[in-house]
């Protein structure tokens, strides 16, 4: 397996190296970034698969001449879980960037973009194999540096280098925390290796450990994108190319989960009080329901996908939240079906998040622009793209026979679940929360009509989505191997629930792999067979029967119908673009229903003939959803760092001698106090 | 005890260091100073010589040697030249005039002493009681860039520190490796060769060489 994790770091190292070595030719640049990343994306799905199997964990480490810093990596069931899950999206968005890289060529440095990429997967790696606190911290913050780096690689753009900015501020502000929370570590056991915060010489007393679960949840939480540290998400993953998008939105943030798990149930040893499940529990479904309501006002397709994201996070969140509400209870089956759901939507998500980005940067490499009113009629032009992009949206809307589909059932399960809990608060309040899912669902389901429907369906909008053309091969089958994934997730959870039984065995002390697979493995039980219990591939042959019922039905009795094809009819009028229903057309229900949420101002400018106030000339309609987390949250810390700042300026007097006085004084201060 | 002969010679030379110190604050010809400074770096040369021979220890001969080639002959012509082209020749302005600077480093002087005091007694080395007067000089140097204006003073001031600093090390411990000690000196040309630049750039964009203009970049 070692063997694997250096194929893996070569071929990072090479992909990182080599685009920068090679003189000004784009094609070399670009082969020599993503082959390399193939390579070490397809050893880190082996490595993954393997670590996932293998019974113990392996470690290895290499010492530094810094104290306390040894770069220790360990490989054990949840480590390579989260290496299987980063390197298929890897593998698909490298695949993807042959073609997508070519878009760039004389609008960013594409050595620089190939580089950066490969340096992004290998930092995203390192963070979930690290076993040193003080290792972890240094690649937790490449990985954001790097992908602040990638975000801004259109940096001539004045929106792209706000959202940069704001990125950079805001996983800042989580790395202190997150450092804080090792700090807690560090102090109980007098040294950063995992194993002594697994193990502390003295235990932590019980206030510190509420402390360092609140300092992770901030720390890890900005990176997750959990409501309200969410704010720069949608700048900031939209901004960057697609391909890396795709990887942010899919896996980087994922790495917070990971953290969340290790921090909770490895390092805290799983015994909590019951409100941190509970608080976990609450954010997963502020987050769920807020993520959604936010993504469906979006009409920038990579906007509303970043927000998805923060809507998915929580659906994970739920899965993890109900998970450690069980393990305080003892309920250890039920706390490893919660988790097990959780990292199940975990991979999903990865899969067809990545998936659903890859798409968005077709369009966007076929009519270079993400504004979803000027798509339409895609279908025709782009039918691969379009495949797939559908693929995607069945998924994350939780319909079956897709991946989507699974985790939600197993996380509404381990929700439903709650009955078995002997306190009556929370037997309300995690039936409360699958109602929630069950609204978020729902609200996912209109979005993505209006997502899929307005981009590929009816006539085109724009020209430039008249002429777009089908995405070069390369993306296809980057496209083509998530939606193979995700269908594969979705039709196979027997063969994946086992795997993820050995992640969660670990934290929770049983294995529910017996008890979870029913029907000789042709099912999937909530644990308790009486409760409920699903057969995804029966589901499937169900669904094909039910259309093949149909179109059976259409030959027995519609085979004599006279076809005729003519043009829609449109009231004796030819049908033109402008007649189709626009996205902001059909978000304006939800929009009025929620306006206590949305808060939207709506603008309505009407032209009149000059001959007449009855007639109107031109119509412009405008509505803006209040950003209310910016507004009464953010821009009043802004504005008191900001006035604080201010104040600090008077010492800033720009005085070369003033500022050697301050050093000057410091100094004689400093060695009187020495003596 | 009573300190041997060498020992005592070391003392003057450092002496020597530190009344060079306080002439080149009191001087206001800026072309006084340079000679001052050269003046400076003999006298250093001197003590590390002596110090080579009374401890046979080679190398410090070689660091000898560098600092009058350099800083007794290269640096003071490159000095001149800048104060030749900029036409400054005096400090007319000074932060903290003559007597009250003389003043705080004879004050600065004595919290010298007052710093090293615990710790001289620990060492065994004859240039032991060298390490006081070293950091005097550092602590003069920096006061001067603090007190002087021109760059072309307040880069003097910082060789001057400099000139502390290679003292203090010969002091402490008879020098620094070979080879750190020719890292220095190349840092130090290099910096005088940097400074120069940034001088005459300052007179370019100020007509001036006063570095309280730059507090005119601050937005």
């Amino acid at each position: 397996m070692l063997n694997l994790l250096w194929i893996l770091l070569g071929g990072y190292v090479a992909g990182i190296l080599l685009p920068l070595c090679l003189p000004r030719q784009p094609n070399a640049h670009i082969i020599t970034a993503t082959v390399p990343a193939i390579a070490a994306t397809s050893a880190g799905v082996v490595l993954g698969l393997l670590g996932l199997t293998s019974s113990e964990p392996v470690t290895g480490s290499l010492a530094s001449t810094i104290p306390l810093l040894t770069f220790a990596i360990r490989i054990d069931p949840l480590a390579a879980f989260f290496v299987l899950t980063i390197s298929v999206a890897g593998l698909a968005a490298s695949i993807y960037a042959i073609g997508y890289l070519q878009h760039f060529d004389g609008r960013a440095s594409i050595p620089m973009l190939g580089s950066l990429f490969n340096g992004f997967l290998l930092s995203m790696t390192l963070v979930v194999l690290a076993d040193n606190g003080f290792f972890f911290l240094m690649v937790w913050e490449l990985m954001s540096l790097l992908s602040y780096f990638l975000v801004v690689s259109e940096h001539e753009k004045a929106a792209v280098r706000y959202a940069g900015l704001f990125y950079l501020i805001m996983t800042h502000v989580g790395t202190v925390f997150i450092i804080l929370t090792f700090l807690i570590f560090f102090q109980a056991g007098g040294s950063f290796a995992f194993d002594t915060f697994r193990h502390p010489e003295q235990p932590l007393p019980e206030s510190m450990k509420t402390i360092a679960f609140l300092m992770a949840l901030v720390g890890f939480g900005t990176k997750a994108g959990i409501v309200p540290l969410h704010v720069w998400l949608p700048y900031a993953h939209p901004a960057a190319p697609s391909h890396i998008s795709a990887l942010m939105s899919g896996v980087m943030i994922k790495t917070a989960i990971y953290a969340l798990i290790r921090v909770y149930f490895d390092f805290l040893g799983g015994q909590f009080p019951w409100w941190w499940g509970f608080v976990i529990l609450v954010i997963g479904a502020v987050s769920a329901l807020l993520g959604v309501m936010y993504a469906l006002m979006e009409h920038d397709l990579k906007s509303l996908l970043a927000y998805h994201s923060v809507e998915n996070i929580g659906i994970i969140l739920l899965g993890i939240g109900a998970g450690m509400i069980f393990q305080t209870y003892g309920l250890k089956e039920f706390a490893a079906l919660g988790l097990l759901a959780a990292l199940y939507h975990t991979i999903n998500h990865a899969a067809f998040k990545a998936l659903l980005f890859l798409g968005a940067g077709s369009l966007l490499y076929a009519t270079h622009t993400r504004n979803m009113e000027e798509y339409g009629g895609l279908l025709r032009r782009m039918p691969w793209t379009g495949a797939c992009f559908l693929i995607g949206s069945v998924s994350i809307v939780a319909l079956p026979p897709t991946n989507g589909f699974v985790s939600e059932w197993l996380v509404f399960q381990s929700l439903f679940l709650s009955f078995h809990i002997p306190d009556t608060f929370l037997k309300l309040m995690l039936p409360l929360a699958a109602a929630i899912l069950a609204l978020t669902g729902a609200l996912a389901l209109a979005c993505f009509a209006k997502a899929f429907g307005i981009s590929f369906l009816a006539l085109p909008r724009s020209t430039h989505a008249r002429h777009a053309r089908e995405a070069p091969i390369p993306m296809r089958i980057g496209m083509a191997l998530l939606a193979t994934v995700c269908v594969a997730l979705g039709l196979g959870p027997m063969v994946v629930v086992p795997l993820l039984d050995r992640v969660v065995a670990p934290f929770t002390g049983v294995s529910i792999e017996n008890q979870v697979l029913a029907l000789d493995g042709w099912a999937l039980a909530t644990v308790d067979v009486e409760f409920s219990s699903l057969s995804p591939p029966v589901l499937a042959l169900l669904l094909g029967g039910l259309a093949v019922l149909g179109l059976g039905i259409v030959a027995a009795f519609g085979g004599f119908v006279k076809r005729r094809y003519y043009k829609t009819w449109g009231c004796g009028i030819n049908l033109t673009p402008r007649m189709e229903y626009t996205a902001t057309g059909f978000v304006q229900p939800i929009k009025r229903v929620f306006s206590s949420i949305y808060q939207p101002t709506v603008k309505l400018e009407t032209e009149f003939l000059q001959e007449s106030q009855y007639f109107a000339k031109r119509r412009r309609f405008e509505f803006h959803v209040e950003p209310v987390f910016q507004k009464y949250l953010y821009d009043p810390v802004l504005a008191f760092v900001a006035a604080l700042a201010g104040r600090l300026r008077v010492i800033q007097a720009g005085s070369l001698h003033l500022y050697l006085t301050y050093i000057f004084v410091t100094l004689i201060v400093l060695l009187l106090f020495a003596v | 005890m009573i300190p041997s002969i060498g020992s005592q010679l070391v003392d003057l030379g450092s002496a020597l260091l530190l009344l060079t110190c306080f002439a080149i604050v009191a001087q206001r010809r800026l072309s006084a100073c340079v000679d001052l400074f050269a003046l400076q770096s003999v006298f250093l040369a001197l003590t590390a010589t002596l110090v080579a021979f009374l401890t046979g220890i080679h190398h410090i001969y070689i660091a000898a040697a560098l600092t009058i080639v350099i800083k007794a002959i290269v640096i003071p012509r490159i000095l001149k030249k800048v104060i030749e082209r900029l036409n400054v020749s005096r400090e007319l302005v000074m932060h903290i005039n003559v007597p009250a600077s003389l003043l705080i480093c004879g004050m600065l002087v004595m919290v010298a002493f007052l710093i090293t005091q615990p710790i001289i007694p620990l060492g065994h080395l004859l240039t032991r009681d060298s390490l006081a007067i070293a950091l005097a000089i550092v602590l003069i140097g920096f006061f001067t860039m603090i007190a002087r204006q021109k760059a072309v003073t307040q880069m003097i001031a910082f060789l001057v520190m400099e000139n502390g600093l290679f003292l203090g090390a010969t002091a402490a411990t008879y020098g620094m490796p070979l080879v750190v000690e020719l890292g220095v000196f190349f840092d130090v040309l290099v910096a005088a060769l940097i400074a120069g630049i940034y001088t005459n750039r300052l007179q370019d964009a100020f007509d001036s060489v006063d570095t309280a203009h730059l507090s005119e970049l601050k937005e």
